[in-house]
């Protein structure tokens, strides 16, 4: 239904409430989209990005480009975009970090809810947001109990697919019930769009989204570059980009990236000064509008240098290994790539993830790490308790900075991230106790 | 000396214990079952105890644990002294179940699992987590990974995969082989313990004066303290016919005029019964429960006509996913189901909804419950708590008011039994 007709349908009031807000998300948006371009050191390269996060919450926009493709919404990295690809459709990262969403969310789930959760469901129910409004399909991933009601929730009020993520990946028998699952992803996505997930367009989505993951890790190489060659915050915008942008377009770009930063690399431009603590995120996933916390870290003199989260680097890790070229083949080599080197905390064993996170410190120079917690995100915080003692013994001091979606906890996180920074600066890391 | 720790959790399950059987002043065969419950936690065989095969939750069928010849020692959490104990292993929003479950198993004056295997059901982030917790501290667990969404076509497949896998590793642990036969004796034996439960319950009816509800909610949940349950079966034949010799009195005194509730939600597990003391205290009677505990005695019988094991296999399997109500799954359809036929057959007047801190699931449901309950008038108390007792004075507000209001629905709808009405009669 076009928003014209929609809002015929509406009463006085919910006309009233729906423009107030837009009028709302949209500012929140546009102020933080405004706060990371003012953030010095941003190459032209990465400014198509902003235009597309302006795009989807400023102009509310859907996604360009897409060519009578039809757009298929995920809530999490665990979809294989490759089959989405494979079906002539686009997929789109719905989770959100927009507050105005959040507020709204939270009148409709449980209080405990986590914010991400509440973004959507906000978005869901207004139904303002055209990438929300114009998906032929949801993809859930059931990674978390918000997200196994969340799929049942979606599911009474548009076609979802709620995939199901083994608990465990180390067995073979998690593995098999992991391709069953996404033998009967595609059944659904051809039938939303269409178009038969043949063995040639299952290539064709692998090698697209491949290049993706070749870029990105050219890019990683100058990230790990001290001074830094590029602001955190600057980073974290590209990687929500990559939410609502083709793989191809986000790629291409990335490559245009790529070259400045080894530009900047030769002239010795750098994005930071050689003596500002380098600090790591891990945790709840960092999205957009809801960027405080790496404008908070590199506000206060911190460079961020990596992440170790769902909506950064662990999105595009490692490309698909195939060894067996036949169609199930790929299906298996899929599965696998989705699931044995994801660190999500879905998984009951997740000691990889440490072990990641001590590779990043060492490979990227970490000097502090910042653990954020969402509130209501359990199985992160979960994890914090290991984590922060395995950090211990190499000395690295860590944080746990619990948040939400809104802007009241600013100033209280300014001072704990100020005094944290503060702490590297005083050599505090190197005390191993 | 014991310390303070110790003394908190005898005293807990004591005073339970001790309350219960202050209201119990009809019933002589009631007294077993609250033996079995004493026995189970007092902390002298807590100590001494040596179980081999431990189950977090009610979700597993028991009968693959009795067939592979062991008898199942289920841990449901409901203690707050164990939840204290687990509170440094856990992050501040865990729900108390799962901390209570975990402090049962890792704690410094038991250690239930030192020659155990430990099921766990992934049924939440919580149970997952614990796993690694458990398997860090160097217990031997068993996860089934319950799938998620009962409507998505390979849910019954996923689920009779991991009970057989579940299985096999039960059988390797225990060196005792899962047969035909052993799948059949255990089957009779459950369906059995079921059936008289249901019967108990029916035995009761228009008997409601002699058993108070908190008593009659521990002699069901019983059924997961004993160590034998054929001699549990035993003794809940007899009550039911002690019970079935008492006359039926529809319009006692006592129970004149006390609104209906169905408590619903969270389990509520023994030693914390605060939820239901508090109920019967304002003087409200709870007509029915509609939780994970409760549900699994309305289980269909297993059938027993195959004639190779996975026949048999196959219909345990079946019987219980279809009749599991957990929260676990992203639609709870089952249970939805099972409330709204209690809601058409029973006379319920309100609904108390129990959700305890931390269990998201259930209060992501309640918006289709208070849905279902306004199309038929019927009001929903929803009650947010966790084990603490500080919060009672409180509830205890908020239910009277609740109370009230039902009895005006009473008066409004002609309901309520006059004295003086009856005597001029």
């Amino acid at each position: 239904m076009s928003i014209n007709k929609q809002n015929q349908n509406l009463s006085q009031v919910e006309q009233r409430q729906r423009e107030r807000f837009i009028s709302k998300s949209t500012k929140v948006a546009a102020k933080y989209l405004r706060r990371m371009e003012e953030l010095p050191g941003a190459p032209d390269e990465i400014k198509p990005y902003f235009e597309v996060l302006r795009n989807i919450y400023v102009e509310q926009m859907n996604i360009p480009e897409t060519n009578g493709k039809k757009a298929i919404g995920t809530y999490c990295v665990m979809v294989p975009q490759e089959l989405i690809y494979a079906a002539g459709a686009i997929p789109v990262k719905l989770c959100s970090g927009s507050y105005t969403a959040f507020s709204i969310g939270d009148d409709v789930v449980p209080r405990d809810a986590c914010p991400l959760v509440k973004a959507v469901v906000g978005f869901q129910t207004m139904g303002t947001m055209p990438i929300y409004r114009d998906c032929a399909l949801m993809v859930v991933p059931v990674t978390c109990d918000c997200k196994k009601k969340i799929a049942g929730m979606l599911g009474e009020m548009v076609p979802t697919f709620s995939l199901h993520v083994p608990s465990s990946k180390s067995e073979d028998e998690d593995m098999e019930q992991f391709v069953l699952e996404l033998y009967q992803l595609i059944k659904v996505l051809e039938q939303a769009t269409g178009q038969k997930v043949t063995y040639e367009s299952l290539i064709e989505g692998m090698e697209q989204v491949a290049y993706a993951q070749y870029e990105f890790s050219r890019f990683l190489e100058y990230r790990r570059q001290t001074p830094a060659l590029i602001k955190g915050t600057h980073v974290m915008a590209m990687m929500n980009a990559y939410s609502y942008m083709p793989v191809e377009k986000w790629s291409s770009q990335l490559k245009r990236l790529n070259a400045r930063l080894e530009q900047n690399k030769k002239n010795k431009l750098y994005a930071a000064k050689e003596n500002q603590p380098r600090i790591m995120i891990t945790g709840s996933p960092v999205i957009f509008p809801n960027i405080k916390l790496p404008l908070l870290i590199e506000e206060m003199g911190g460079s961020l240098i990596g992440d170790e989260t769902c909506m950064g680097e662990r999105m595009l890790y490692d490309p698909v290994a195939v060894v067996d070229e036949s169609f199930d083949g790929l299906i298996r080599a899929i599965a696998n790539r989705y699931t044995r080197p994801c660190t999500c905390p879905t998984f009951v064993d997740n000691t990889q993830r440490i072990y990641r996170i001590k590779q990043m410190i060492k490979d990227q120079k970490v000097q502090g790490v910042i653990y954020h917690v969402l509130r209501g995100c359990l199985v992160y915080d979960y994890e914090y308790q290991v984590l922060e003692e395995e950090l211990g013994k190499i000395g690295i001091p860590v944080i746990r900075v619990e948040s939400d979606y809104n802007e009241e906890d600013i100033e209280q996180l300014r001072i704990r991230i100020e005094a944290f920074i503060e702490m590297i600066k005083l050599g505090g890391n190197k005390n191993g106790r | 000396m014991p310390d303070k720790k110790t003394i908190t959790y005898e005293s807990e399950f004591i005073d339970t214990l001790n309350q219960l059987l202050r209201s119990n002043k009809k019933l002589a065969g009631a007294k077993y079952f609250l033996d079995t419950t004493y026995h189970y936690f007092h902390l002298n065989t807590m100590k001494t105890r040596r179980p081999k095969v431990i189950v977090l939750g009610n979700s597993i069928p028991e009968e693959y644990i009795y067939a592979a010849g062991k008898v199942p020692f289920w841990i449901l959490g409901g203690s707050l002294s164990t939840a204290s104990w687990a509170d440094d292993l856990v992050p501040r929003d865990t729900d108390p179940v799962s901390q209570s479950m975990l402090g049962y198993l890792m704690n410094d004056k038991f250690n239930l699992a030192k020659e155990a295997v430990i099921i766990v059901p992934v049924t939440c982030d919580s149970t997952r987590k614990i796993v690694f917790l458990l398997k860090r501290a160097g217990y031997r667990v068993i996860t089934a990974d319950i799938p998620p969404n009962k409507q998505e076509p390979l849910a019954l497949y996923k689920w009779v995969e991991q009970m057989r896998r579940l299985t096999e590793e039960l059988s390797a642990y225990t060196g005792h082989t899962i047969t035909r036969q052993s799948l059949l004796e255990a089957s009779k034996v459950t369906d059995r313990a079921r059936r008289l439960m249901r019967e108990f319950l029916e035995s009761i009816k228009g008997r409601e004066h002699i058993i108070s509800d908190p008593l009659r909610m521990v002699i069901v949940n019983s059924y997961y303290y004993t160590e034998n349950i054929t001699k549990w079966c035993g003794q809940l034949q007899s009550l039911i016919k002690e019970i079935k010799a008492l006359p039926c009195c529809y319009n006692a005194s006592t129970m004149r005029n006390k609104p209906n509730v169905l408590l619903m939600g969270s389990p509520v597990v023994f030693p914390n019964y605060k939820i239901p003391f508090l109920i019967q205290d304002i003087g409200l009677r709870i007509c029915a429960n509609a939780d994970i505990l409760t549900e699994k005695i309305y289980l269909e019988e297993v059938k027993k006509t195959g004639r190779k094991k996975e026949d048999i296999f196959q219909a345990i399997a079946m019987v219980h996913y279809k009749g599991d109500c957990s929260a676990a799954y992203a639609n709870n359809k089952t249970l939805y189901d099972r409330v709204r036929y209690q809601m058409k057959t029973g006379n319920m007047e309100g609904v108390v909804y129990h959700v305890l801190k931390g269990q998201i699931e259930y209060d992501f449901e309640l918006a289709h419950y208070e849905e279902l309950f306004s199309a038929y008038g019927i009001p929903v108390f929803r009650l947010e708590t966790d084990y603490q007792y500080q919060d009672v004075e409180q509830i205890r507000i908020r239910m009277e008011a609740f109370m009230e209001m039902l009895v005006q629905n009473q008066y409004s709808s002609g309901r309520y039994k006059s004295y003086s009405k009856e005597k001029r009669a």
